[in-house]
């Protein structure tokens, strides 16, 4: 049994060591050991207790303002989410909560988002969180021996936090960096040298474990110098004067103006006389919003009616033979270019088994 | 190659991040009335002499691609540009975003007048928050110049563009999944069709280009259409970045010609200034490319036919180097390892089968290679090929089944090490348990 058991648990543990016999039975990583995953251990705190993060004035302007850059409010979850990580440090269950109602999505469905995406935080980490890319172009130039090197210096397995609070370490995918190949972010900075008390990434600098020591160096003189750090906008600032998106909530901006009409959706009018007056009857497919006729009058063309937009015929009682139609179809603020223009004609005699009141041409369109 | 020839790096160095100093370099020249006069039909006509093809990897030609996206629907055309750069070896977008964002908005505008569009969306990812500060700071200078905003310029075309902060989802650079990532939904791919250009962002025509393909529209419209195709081979036109990594003396972003022979990519002085150590292999356009062997190298120019002749990719511009201290098996696990975790997990052959290639490379990197283990690697590549939505599990497949025939070697001295390598490789037929 405990050979079944030892296989289980390896299968469990992704390890393919099964030449050896059974290996002895290892507890399954804890998901907190894995940054950026949900993590059913984690404290959670109370909404009452972000609270005071979250609605302060400058968040609901900026929550005010990524709303109306998308026609669908769970289009900012991404975004509301990230200043929801930005105020707090992370994301507890509530923030995501908090996200879901401002984007109008379900907290799951925001809960799912965040999980899906590896920068959002569910447990608290280090003031700086210090990320090194251990992808190809990194792994060529020695990414291995960086983290080594972290890892030995500030005795840190990746995914945890020093004992001052002020370093985690995370092993990352590509940082599209490649060229400054071993490359690492700092909290949100690219960095591969320090410059005038600025971390810096100039072409052709990697990262060496002299220059990982300024890093650390700078991270913990700027610890030292705010006790906390200074609040930036992760999204890189409010842009001014944008009009947002014309079908968003609060948006201001107007439709597209074009000045090209599209064809007319309405074909094949036809108009054919009889002692009812003009039956109009028409081809179309269900692209317009609403129909008239119009009907030429010396020379000016009149409004007659009104069809419904499912309606397959219209009658003109005052219409006479040789009169000219023609239709025009709007969708939605859009205006088509008029349909063709058709002369009204005497109707054929109707067949003798046929009601007077239905043409014949009217069955062809449904 | 002279600054004034280069199509997107021409002011790289010359801090050209504030609207003034672009306007000095030549900068926002196409944004006037002539642009305006033109039809849109006549803007993609122009996209379509100068041949610009897509520079985000599949090289797929632009202006064939605007041609797609329907007009008058009622619905509005929205355009993307991904930014969402993650895959091993390709930083250009980076370093484009950071040193010339207004070259970003000026060909954006163009695409917009083109397409017929009122906004335009800018996806980065999460981590590209300093190209995002550099690119809304040059949109706040931009929108008080007039450039965007309602009725540019005096005509009745309005125009808006927005930043988009991803998350860290590599798929995310997949179109489909984009803009799932845009509508505030997890970034998995959607099946095709409709294509984004019918049906994209919110069920409206999308079209989606990337930074650098957008990039190169001020410079088409501000040159005669000759000087741009004279520029690469007959049938891929113009300039392409390059971001050479790797092990390579100087390695860096370089725009050349299309159709620049490799080998003096990596040794001329204007370019890398030579290669560290004996030269293994080549990996020509991003990691999910399967690699050059030295004397496949000599003869190799950098387009778009020759690459596929050679039975890889161009891709992206993206040539990782790397000599022979290095050996294939533990390149292809970074590779294995990448893929596994960032398959979106929608479909099976692709998050099943990217995590087997990965532990079965491990085992062999461990020493617990097994015989047939090689052939059990590309039998895995053989099981993606159409049977996933999106090309990520190739990504991973054509480098499983390429390393393991030009790197045999490698990979069978892994395997001796295991003194029981002749055992077969026991299969778990049930994997139960993985917490993801």
């Amino acid at each position: 049994m405990s050979h079944i058991t030892g296989a289980i648990q390896d299968v469990a543990n992704n390890i393919l060591s099964y030449s050896k016999g059974p290996s002895p039975v290892e507890v399954l990583p804890s998901p907190a050991d894995q940054f950026g995953h949900a993590n059913p251990i984690q404290k959670q705190p109370t909404w009452g207790e972000i609270a005071p993060l979250l609605e302060t004035a400058e968040v609901k302007a900026r929550v005010a303002d990524l709303l109306s850059r998308y026609p669908v409010a769970q289009g900012a979850l991404l975004e509301v989410l990230w200043i929801a990580q930005d105020a707090i440090g992370w994301l507890p269950h509530e923030a995501i909560r908090w996200a879901a109602d401002v984007c109008e999505c379900s907290a799951p469905h925001a809960y799912g988002v965040s999980t899906f995406y590896t920068m959002y935080k569910h447990v608290p980490t280090g003031r700086f969180l210090l990320q090194f890319c251990h992808n190809i172009s990194c792994h060529l130039r020695g990414a291995e021996s960086m983290l080594e090197y972290a890892r030995r210096v500030l005795d840190l397995k990746p995914g945890e936090t020093t004992k001052d609070g002020l370093f985690t370490i995370v092993e990352v995918e590509c940082l599209a960096a490649c060229g400054n190949a071993p490359a690492m972010i700092v909290n949100d900075d690219f960095a591969t040298n320090v410059e005038n008390g600025e971390l810096t990434l100039k072409p052709g600098e990697c990262l060496t474990p002299e220059r990982l020591d300024k890093i650390l160096q700078w991270c913990r003189d700027r610890a030292a110098k705010y006790p906390k750090e200074p609040p930036r906008e992760v999204l890189g600032g409010i842009v001014k004067g944008h009009g947002g998106h014309p079908g968003a909530p609060g948006a201001t901006a107007k439709p597209q103006v074009s000045d090209y009409a599209p064809p007319c959706p309405v074909l094949g009018v036809n108009a054919l006389v009889d002692e009812n007056g003009a039956t109009l009857t028409w081809k179309g497919a269900p692209e317009f919003t609403e129909l008239t006729v119009e009907k030429n009058a010396n020379g000016t063309w009149t409004e007659v009616g009104k069809p419904g937009v499912k309606d397959k015929q219209f009658v003109d009682p005052e219409g006479k033979i040789g009169d000219e139609y023609r239709m025009i179809a709007v969708s939605g603020t859009r205006t088509a270019k008029p349909s063709q223009v058709c002369k009204a004609k005497a109707a054929p005699p109707p067949p003798p088994e046929a009601p007077a009141a239905a043409p014949a041409t009217a069955k062809k369109v449904g | 190659m002279q600054d004034s020839m280069k199509v997107c790096t021409g002011n790289f160095g010359k801090h050209a991040q504030s609207i003034e100093a672009y306007k000095k370099l030549g900068g926002y020249s196409t944004i006037s009335k002539s642009l305006f006069e033109m039809s849109q039909f006549e803007v993609i006509d122009r996209v379509q002499r100068a041949g610009l093809r897509g520079r985000g990897g599949a090289g797929f030609p632009t202006g064939m691609k605007w041609s797609f996206v329907p007009r008058n629907t009622g619905k509005p055309v929205y355009i993307v540009v991904n930014a969402d750069e993650g895959e091993g070896g390709t930083y250009k977008d980076h370093f484009l975003l950071l040193e010339d964002p207004h070259r970003l908005i000026e060909g954006l505008i163009i695409a917009g007048w083109a397409l017929g569009a009122r906004t335009a969306y800018i996806y980065a990812r999460g981590e590209f928050l300093p190209c995002i500060e550099s690119v809304n700071k040059a949109l706040n200078e931009a929108y008080a110049a007039g450039y965007l905003g309602e009725n540019i310029m005096g005509t009745k075309f309005s125009f808006d563009i927005f930043v988009h902060r991803g998350a860290g989802a590599y798929i995310c650079g997949e179109e489909t999944a984009l803009i799932n990532s845009l509508e505030g939904q997890k970034g998995q791919p959607r099946l095709k069709p409709p294509f984004p250009a019918v049906a994209g962002a919110w069920a409206s025509p999308t079209c989606v280009n990337n930074v650098e393909t957008i990039m190169s529209l001020p410079w088409i419209f501000s040159h005669p259409v000759e000087e741009y195709t004279k520029m690469g081979t007959p049938r891929a036109h113009g300039t392409k970045v390059f971001c050479v990594s790797g092990d390579v003396k100087r390695p860096g972003l370089y725009e050349a010609p299309l159709g620049t022979p490799l080998m003096e990519m990596l040794t001329s002085e204007e370019y890398c200034q030579g290669i560290i150590g004996n030269l293994k292999g080549v990996i020509p356009g991003g990691s999910s490319c399967p690699p050059l062997l030295p004397e496949e190298c000599e003869n190799a120019t950098l387009d778009y036919e020759c690459m596929a002749s050679l039975k890889t990719m161009f891709g992206s511009g993206a040539i990782i180097v790397f000599n022979d201290t290095h050996n294939a098996v533990d390149i292809l696990d970074v590779l294995g390892h990448f893929y596994s975790h960032e398959s979106c997990g929608q479909c099976t052959p692709c998050r099943e089968g990217t995590g087997f290639a990965k532990r079965v490379l491990d085992s062999i990197l461990r020493g617990e290679g097994h015989d047939g283990d090689i052939e059990l690697l590309q039998g895995i590549s053989a099981g993606f090929g159409g049977t996933t939505i999106c090309p990520l599990s190739i990504s991973l497949g054509g480098p499983l089944n390429v390393y393991t025939r030009k790197y045999r070697a490698d990979f069978e001295e892994y395997i001796a090490k295991n003194p029981n390598h002749a055992e077969p490789r026991l299969r778990p037929t049930v994997r139960l348990g993985a917490y993801w």
